[in-house]
C-alpha cells in the first residue's frame, strides 16, 4: 500500500467519522451528541467522494447533515424540559451489550478481512450526476415514483399523528 | 486505480454500524436512539456505494440504491419524530426505559 | 350343549357390567341381576355336566396370536374335571349370591358387592374352562383381583385393607412361581396347550430335572392360591371380608383353584416322583399344621379358615400320593360342606353380631335352621360315616397308604382326629351350654339365607355317594375315563383304614364333647402341660411374626435404602432441575419488562452469539 494523497484523505475522513461516533456515545448533553454526529455525516460524504459518488455525497450533506440533524435538534428542543443526563441504565447490561457488539464486529470483520475482489476500472466519476439521472429516470423510474409516494405518505402521517395526539392531550 | 482496498471502506462501515448499534441499544434518550439508527443506515450506505465501485460488476446501481435508502431514512426520521412527539405529549418523557406500554 | 359352554362365564360378566353401569339405580334390586345370571350359569353348567356324562370331551379354540411358528390360541375346553368344576363353582356362586341378598341387606355398597361377586365368578368359571396354560394364568390373576376386591370390601376397616393387600401379595409370590414354570414349559415344549405339554412330557422330550422343576414351580403357584404351608397366612386374615365371600372364595372356588391347577397338570406331576412327593409332603404338613392352630382359635371364622387350609392340605396330599380321584372328590365334597359351614357361621354372626365363640353358646334353640345345618356340616367335615366327608377322606387316606408314605398317612390320621376335635369344639361352644354373651336380639336369618344352606346341607350329606366303596365308584371311573395317566377310578384299600378313620373322628368328637359339651374334663386339660403350647398354637406358630422379622424386615431395610436414594439422589436431581428451570423462568419473566430496547438487545445478543459461532467454525458445525 502506497502512501498517497487519496489514502491520507481516507484516513482523515475515517478518523473523523469514528471520533464523531465515539463522541455520540460518550458526550453528556444531547445537543452535543447530535453536533458530534454532524462531523460523522460530513466525513461520510467525503468518503463518498473518494468512492466516485459525488452526487450521493452532495445528497448526504443536504439530507443528513442538514435536514435530519435539524429535525432531531427540533425534537430535542421540543422535549427539552425533561432532557436529563444519561448514565442511568444498568452497567451490567452495557458491558454485556458491549461484548456482544464487539463479538459481532469481530465476526463480521473476519468475513470482510482480505475481501477477495478484483478491482475493475470504472467510469463512475465521469459525469456522475448524469449517470445517476439516467439510471433513475430510465431503469429505476417506478421505484423512484414509489419513493415520492412514500415521502408524501410519511409527511401526511407525521402531521396527522402529531395533530391527533394534540387533541388527545387537550382532552386529558 | 485506487490505492485504498475495499476492505478499508467495509471496515469503516462496520465500525460505524457497531457504534450506531451500541448507541441504539443503550441510550436512554429516544432522540439519540433515532440518530443512532440513522448512523447505522449511513454505514449501510457506505457499503452500497463501496460495492458500486469495487464490486465484481461495478455500476451506478449501488449509488442509486444509496439514494433510495436516504429517502426512506428521511421519511423514517420524520415519522419517528412524530411518534416521539406524540408519546412525549402523552407520557411527558423521552426516556425509552419508561416506555413499557408493551407490558400492559 | 357343550359347544356353548363358553356362555357360562359370560353370564356373571354381564351381571358385573350391568351392576357396574346401573348399580346405583338398581340399589338392592341388583341382587336379582346377579342371582339370575348365576342361575343361568348354573343351569348351563348342569346341562353341560350331564351331557359330558354321555359324550366325549369337547375342545374349541381359535388362533389368537401368531409369532413366527408359534401360535397362541384361546378357547375353551370341557372335560370331566372342567365340567365338574363348572358345576361346583356355579352352584356355590349361585347359592352365595342368594345368601348375600339377606346377609348384605342394608349395606350401602350393596350393588358394588354384587358386581365384585360377578367379576369373581366370571374369573373363576373362565379359569376352569381354559384349554391352555396361558389363558389359565390370565384368569388366575383375574381371580386374584376379584378376591382382592372382595376381601377388601370393607375397605374402611384397617384390618380388611391389610388383609386384602396381604392376600394379594402372598398369592402373588406363588403366581411368580407359576409364571416361571409356565414360561419354562413353553420354552421346552413350544406350546401352552395342556394336551401338547402332556404329550411332550410323555414322549420324553423334556429332561426329568426340568419336569420336576416346572412341576414344583407350578405347585408354588398352587401353594399361594390354596394357602399351603409357607404361604398360608393370608387365608385366615382374609376372613375380614364379608362372610359370603369367605364361603365363595375360601371354600369352593379360589382356594380350590390351586388344587384344580395341580389336578389339571396332574400328568406333568405324575411324571416326576420328586414333584409328587413334594406335593404330598407339603399337603400333609399343612393339614396337621393348620389343624393344630385351629384347635385353639376363638374366632368362629378363623377356625373355619384354618380348617380350610387343613382340608386343602388333605387334597394336596391326595394328589401328591397319586390319588387324583381322591383329591378331586374331596375338593367337591369339601366345597359343599365348607361352604355350608361358612354360610351357617355367617348366619350365626348375623344373629349375634360377634365372631368370638367365647361370647356365644346356647344358640341351638334360638337358631332352629342354622344349628342343625351347622351340625350336618360339622359331621361331614369330621368324617362321620355316611356323610360326604367320610367317603372322600377315606379315599385320601387310602391313597396316602397306597402311595407308600406311612408317615404321611399317620399325619393325615392325626389331622383327621384334630379336625373332628376342633370342629366339635366349635359346635359345642357355639350352640350348646349357657349363653355367655348378650343375646337379646338373636333371631333366625331370613329365607334367602337359610335356603342356600339347606341346599348345601343336602349336598353335604349325599354328595359322597357318587363315589363310595360300597355302591360303586361312579365319579372316579368317570373322571379317569379315557386317560389312564390319572390312575384308577377307585383305590382298593385295606378295610382297617376305614375303621381307623371312623375311630379317630369319633374319638375327636367324644373328646370335644367331654371338654366342651359335658364339661367333665377341664378346658385346661390340653394346655395342662404348660401354657407354652397353647400360646404357640394361639399365635399360629408365630409364622406371621417370623415373616415380619425376616422377609418384611429385610424388605423394609431395602425400601429405606431405596427411599434414601429416592429422596436424596433422585429428589436432589429433580430439585436441582426444578430450581434451574424456576430461575430461568424468573429471569425470563424479568426480561418481559415491556421495553422494546431490552427485547432488541436480547435478540441482538443472540444474533451476535450465533454470528461469532459461525465465524469461529467457518460456517460449519462439526
Amino acid at each position: 500500500m502506497t502512501f498517497t494523497g487519496e489514502f491520507l484523505a481516507f484516513m482523515i475522513l475515517a478518523l473523523v467519522a469514528i471520533i464523531g461516533g465515539v463522541l455520540l456515545l460518550n458526550l453528556n448533553k444531547v445537543v452535543h451528541m447530535v453536533v458530534a454526529l454532524i462531523f460523522t455525516f460530513i466525513s461520510i460524504a467525503g468518503i463518498y467522494v473518494l468512492l466516485s459518488a459525488e452526487f450521493v455525497a452532495a445528497v448526504q450533506i443536504l439530507i443528513y447533515s442538514g435536514a435530519i440533524t435539524i429535525i432531531m435538534l427540533f425534537g430535542i428542543m421540543l422535549t427539552r424540559p425533561y432532557d436529563e443526563s444519561e448514565e442511568k441504565g444498568s452497567r451490567w447490561r452495557k458491558a454485556f451489550l458491549f461484548l456482544g457488539v464487539v463479538g459481532f464486529g469481530f465476526a463480521v470483520y473476519i468475513g470482510i478481512y482480505n475481501f477477495p475482489i478484483d478491482q475493475v476500472p470504472t467510469t463512475l466519476h465521469e459525469n456522475n450526476p448524469m449517470q445517476i439521472g439516467k439510471a433513475i429516470y430510465s431503469k429505476y423510474l417506478i421505484p423512484f415514483e414509489f419513493i415520492s409516494v412514500l415521502l408524501l405518505v410519511a409527511l401526511i402521517g407525521a402531521i396527522i399523528m402529531a395533530k391527533r395526539e394534540e387533541k388527545g392531550a387537550e382532552e386529558e | 486505480m485506487s490505492s485504498i482496498p475495499a476492505s478499508a471502506f467495509l471496515a469503516l462501515a462496520l465500525i460505524l454500524f457497531c457504534i450506531g448499534l451500541y448507541g441504539a441499544l443503550t441510550k436512554r434518550n429516544t432522540v439519540i436512539v433515532l440518530i443512532s439508527i440513522e448512523l447505522m443506515l449511513n454505514a449501510v450506505n457506505i457499503n452500497l456505494v463501496t460495492f458500486s465501485k469495487y464490486g465484481a460488476a461495478p455500476s451506478i446501481d449501488g449509488q442509486v440504491f444509496a439514494l433510495f435508502a436516504m429517502a426512506v431514512a428521511a421519511a423514517e426520521a420524520a415519522v419517528g419524530l412524530a411518534i416521539l412527539m406524540a408519546l412525549y405529549q402523552r407520557k411527558k418523557t423521552v426516556h425509552i426505559d419508561e416506555m413499557d406500554e408493551m407490558k400492559q | 350343549m357343550m359347544e356353548n359352554a363358553w356362555l357360562i362365564p359370560l353370564f356373571p360378566l354381564v351381571s358385573f357390567v350391568i351392576l357396574l353401569l346401573f348399580g346405583k339405580r338398581l340399589k338392592e334390586a341388583g341382587a336379582y341381576v346377579g342371582i339370575l345370571m348365576t342361575l343361568a350359569s348354573l343351569v348351563f353348567s348342569i346341562l353341560v355336566l350331564f351331557e359330558r356324562f354321555s359324550e366325549p370331551s369337547y375342545i374349541q379354540k381359535f388362533e389368537w396370536l401368531k409369532i413366527g411358528d408359534v401360535s397362541l390360541t384361546a378357547g375353551f375346553e370341557v372335560n370331566q374335571l372342567n365340567a365338574l368344576m363348572l358345576f361346583i363353582v356355579s352352584l356355590v356362586s349361585f347359592l352365595v349370591h342368594t345368601y348375600s341378598k339377606g346377609y348384605m341387606h342394608g349395606d350401602g355398597r350393596f350393588p358394588v358387592f354384587y358386581a365384585y361377586l360377578g367379576l369373581f365368578t366370571f374369573a373363576m368359571l373362565g379359569l376352569v374352562i381354559s384349554p391352555n396354560l396361558l389363558q389359565t394364568y390370565m384368569f388366575w390373576e383375574l381371580v386374584g383381583l376379584g378376591s382382592f376386591l372382595l376381601i377388601g370390601f370393607y375397605f374402611y376397616k384397617e384390618e380388611a385393607k391389610a388383609a386384602a393387600k396381604k392376600a394379594f401379595i402372598m398369592t402373588r409370590i406363588g403366581d411368580v412361581g407359576l409364571f416361571i414354570g409356565m414360561i419354562l414349559l413353553f420354552w421346552k415344549t413350544g406350546s401352552f396347550e395342556y394336551s401338547e405339554i402332556f404329550s411332550a412330557v410323555e414322549a420324553g422330550g423334556i429332561s426329568q430335572t426340568m419336569i420336576t422343576l416346572t412341576a414344583i414351580l407350578i405347585f408354588i403357584g398352587a401353594v399361594g392360591k390354596s394357602g399351603q404351608f409357607p404361604l398360608h397366612t393370608w387365608l385366615p386374615d382374609a376372613m375380614e371380608g364379608p362372610t359370603p365371600v369367605s364361603a365363595l372364595i375360601h371354600a369352593a372356588t379360589m382356594v380350590a383353584a390351586g388344587v384344580y391347577l395341580v389336578a389339571t397338570m396332574f400328568p406333568l406331576f405324575a411324571a416326576s416322583k420328586t414333584a409328587l412327593l413334594t406335593v404330598a409332603t407339603i399337603g400333609a404338613f399343612t393339614a396337621i399344621f393348620a389343624a393344630s392352630i385351629g384347635l385353639v382359635q376363638t374366632d368362629i371364622k378363623r377356625v373355619l379358615a384354618y380348617s380350610t387350609v387343613s382340608q386343602l392340605g388333605y387334597m394336596m396330599l391326595a394328589l401328591g400320593s397319586a390319588g387324583y380321584v381322591a383329591g378331586v372328590f374331596h375338593l367337591m365334597t369339601h366345597a359343599f360342606f365348607k361352604a355350608l359351614l361358612f354360610l351357617a357361621a355367617g348366619s350365626v354372626i348375623h344373629a349375634v353380631h360377634t365372631q368370638n365363640i367365647e361370647e356365644m353358646g346356647g344358640l341351638w334353640k334360638k337358631l332352629k335352621w342354622t344349628a342343625p345345618l351347622f351340625l350336618i356340616g360339622t359331621l361331614a367335615i369330621s368324617g362321620v360315616p355316611l356323610l360326604s366327608g367320610f367317603f372322600s377322606k377315606d379315599e385320601i387316606l387310602v391313597a396316602a397308604w397306597e402311595g407308600g408314605h406311612p408317615i404321611l398317612f399317620v399325619l393325615a390320621l392325626i389331622a383327621a382326629f384334630m379336625t373332628a376335635f376342633y370342629m366339635f369344639r366349635l359346635f359345642f361352644m357355639v350352640f350348646t351350654g349357657e349363653a355367655r354373651g348378650n343375646q337379646n336380639h338373636v333371631h333366625e336369618s331370613p329365607g334367602s339365607m337359610t335356603l342356600p344352606m339347606l341346599v348345601l346341607g343336602v349336598l353335604a350329606i349325599i354328595s359322597g355317594y357318587v363315589n363310595t366303596p360300597w355302591f360303586g365308584s361312579f365319579l372316579g371311573d368317570w373322571l379317569v375315563d379315557g386317560n389312564e395317566k390319572l390312575g384308577h377310578g377307585h383305590m382298593e384299600g385295606p378295610i382297617w383304614i376305614m375303621i381307623a378313620a371312623t375311630v379317630v373322628s369319633l374319638a375327636g368328637i367324644y373328646l370335644a364333647w367331654l371338654i366342651y359339651g359335658k364339661r367333665s374334663v377341664s378346658r385346661n386339660w390340653l394346655s395342662g402341660s404348660g401354657d407354652t403350647l397353647h400360646t404357640i398354637l394361639y399365635n399360629k406358630y408365630y409364622v406371621d411374626e417370623f415373616y415380619q422379622m425376616t422377609v418384611v424386615a429385610v424388605t423394609k431395610g431395602i425400601s429405606y435404602f431405596l427411599r434414601f436414594i429416592d429422596v436424596f439422589l433422585v429428589g436432589g436431581i429433580v430439585k436441582g432441575v426444578v430450581g434451574f428451570v424456576q430461575g430461568l423462568g424468573a429471569t425470563g419473566s424479568k426480561l418481559q419488562n415491556g421495553q422494546v430496547q431490552t427485547y432488541a438487545a436480547v435478540a441482538f445478543v443472540g444474533l451476535a452469539i450465533l454470528t461469532v459461532i459461525f465465524a469461529l467454525t467457518g460456517g460449519y458445525l462439526q
